[in-house]
């Protein structure tokens, strides 16, 4: 409007001059003027629509704040008071898993609870058999530090990618001596390196979160960009799926410390939480769909509610100054499991805020942890070239049994003392 | 000439980045919210509910563990 306006005050000027001085000369000053006068509302103009985006921005924050707060009458743990302590837990690792010859770097659990695929620093991706410690499956991939890797629900496929910002999916066969190489599938490509992928609930599609800052969604088949996703200002390192009963949503975390909620079918970002002072390394959804964890290099692990649209919880101490690289929940969602960079497993309980255990055995940083699909144990990768699987140690009596003398011994001692105080 | 028309399109991207953010502000602003008791309160309910079936939680007899440990018995 207002550009206009000048043009035409502008041409009304350079008529009148004209009239009065009727030289070629004075025409084209006329004109020069003319244009110069236009580009600089223009540049007026667009200063001052960004300044007005800009403000406008900074009161929609605030009102997002304010929003969010009033909402805040009660913290999780007040509500959880109610609700019994769950006591101290004692872990114990059943296997450890040893093979590869460089840093874990990523596992994931197959639907049939027993096979773990896990991939390394050194380009090697092998599929173990949990329960024999067997190997099953072995790929040299043709680059290195290999930091994400899947297991196809179908348990027929897996797909891993790292630095060579791509990634493969290899069908697995049940024969051993087949070269799993030859039958490999690029599926996706992104222009920097690849943190993290995961299957949809078929075999037929594939998330990735890559470090130029996006994620994207794939047709295994044809190995088509079917919705790409972008928002993050900086690498995306960790996504993590709903649950299935909850919808075509995910969330994804990053180095720009932010959490964000995807809708899978628009590509639009839902929501998102920014409350991590570090990047998020790991984030993973609560068993319902409602909320959803995530760790972080700040040495925190954070509960996030997406229908409150805040945290609610925050998980630390401290003693604990290392970062989390992984997170997961068990089954019914009471526990999280932290992996740390200073060797550890912490146990959170999920609704009082407190930790109920801590696990040593690993001789360098927990670079991952997954829960198995029927929650009956978690494995964890690292830094120190193994996986361990763990479970918790059930104290019953049935299981006395099957202990060793020294544990046996210590038992009976105890439980001669305990029956001793009752009695005086 | 250069400059000018980089720095143009740099407006220009910078416009698109500040109209892009406000549109998702607004539709962050305008969703529905739920108080964090009821939120916390679903949470525990899920929890309190699913706690019997999860075997990290409550363990479970040995003989059932897959992953239980192959040591020998004896008997003291």
């Amino acid at each position: 409007m207002c550009i206009i306006l000048c043009i035409i005050f502008c041409i009304i000027l350079c008529i009148i001059m004209c009239i009065i001085v009727i030289t070629k000369m004075c025409i084209i000053m006329c004109i020069v003027l003319c244009i110069i006068l236009s580009m600089a509302t223009q540049e007026l103009q667009i200063n001052e629509s960004l300044a007005h985006l800009k403000t406008e921005s900074e009161s929609l924050k605030t009102k997002l704040e304010e929003e969010r707060a009033k909402l805040h009458d009660v913290e999780l743990h007040q509500v959880a008071e109610k609700v019994e302590g769950l006591g101290q837990f004692v872990m114990k690792t059943r296997r450890t898993l040893k093979g590869h010859g460089n840093k874990v770097l990523c596992m994931d659990w197959c639907k049939d609870k027993r096979r773990i695929v896990s991939s390394s620093q050194d380009g090697k991706v092998i599929v173990w058999d949990a329960f024999t410690t067997n190997k099953e499956h072995a790929v040299t991939m043709p680059c290195t530090w290999v930091m994400a890797c899947a297991y196809a629900p179908s348990g027929c496929a897996v797909a891993c990618g790292g630095l060579d910002n791509k990634c493969s999916v290899y069908p697995l066969s049940l024969d051993k001596n087949e070269n799993l190489a030859a039958k490999k599938k690029s599926v996706a490509m992104h222009t920097n390196y690849l943190s993290a992928c995961s299957f949809t609930n078929s075999d037929m599609q594939i998330l990735t979160s890559s470090g130029d800052g996006t994620c994207a969604l794939w047709d295994v088949e044809s190995g088509q960009l079917l919705q790409s996703f972008h928002g993050h200002a900086a690498d995306v390192l960790c996504l993590d799926l709903a649950p299935s009963e909850t919808g075509n949503t995910f969330v994804s975390g990053g180095c720009d410390k932010k959490a964000n909620v995807w809708d899978m079918r628009s590509g639009q970002c839902i929501q998102s939480f920014e409350t991590h002072e570090s990047d998020i390394n790991s984030v993973r959804y609560y068993p319902s769909g409602d909320a959803f964890a995530s760790g972080s290099d700040d040495a925190t692990c954070r509960l996030y509610d997406l229908r409150a649209d805040r945290e609610v919880a925050i998980y630390s101490k401290e003693s604990i100054i290392f970062g989390v690289s992984s997170v997961d929940f068990s089954l019914s969602g009471r526990l999280l499991f932290g992996g740390y960079n200073d060797y550890t497993i912490n146990v959170w309980d999920v609704l009082k805020g407190t930790r109920v255990s801590i696990l040593f055995g690993h001789e360098n940083r927990v670079s991952t942890l997954r829960v198995s699909p029927d929650g009956t144990a978690f494995c964890t990768g690292s830094w120190d070239h193994t996986l361990r699987v763990s479970s918790s140690f059930s104290f019953s009596l049935f299981s006395v049994i099957s202990l060793s003398p020294e544990v046996l011994l210590t038992h009976c001692v105890f439980f001669f003392f305990f029956f001793l105080q009752i009695w005086a | 000439m250069d400059n000018g028309m980089s720095s143009k399109t740099h407006n220009a991207n910078s416009i698109l980045l500040a109209r892009r953010t406000v549109l998702q502000l607004r539709t962050e602003a305008s969703r529905e919210r739920m108080k964090v008791s009821k939120a916390s309160a679903d949470l525990m309910n899920y929890c309190t509910e699913h706690a019997m079936a999860d075997p990290l939680l409550v363990g479970f007899p040995t003989s059932d563990n897959p992953f239980k440990d192959k040591k020998p018995c004896t008997i003291l």
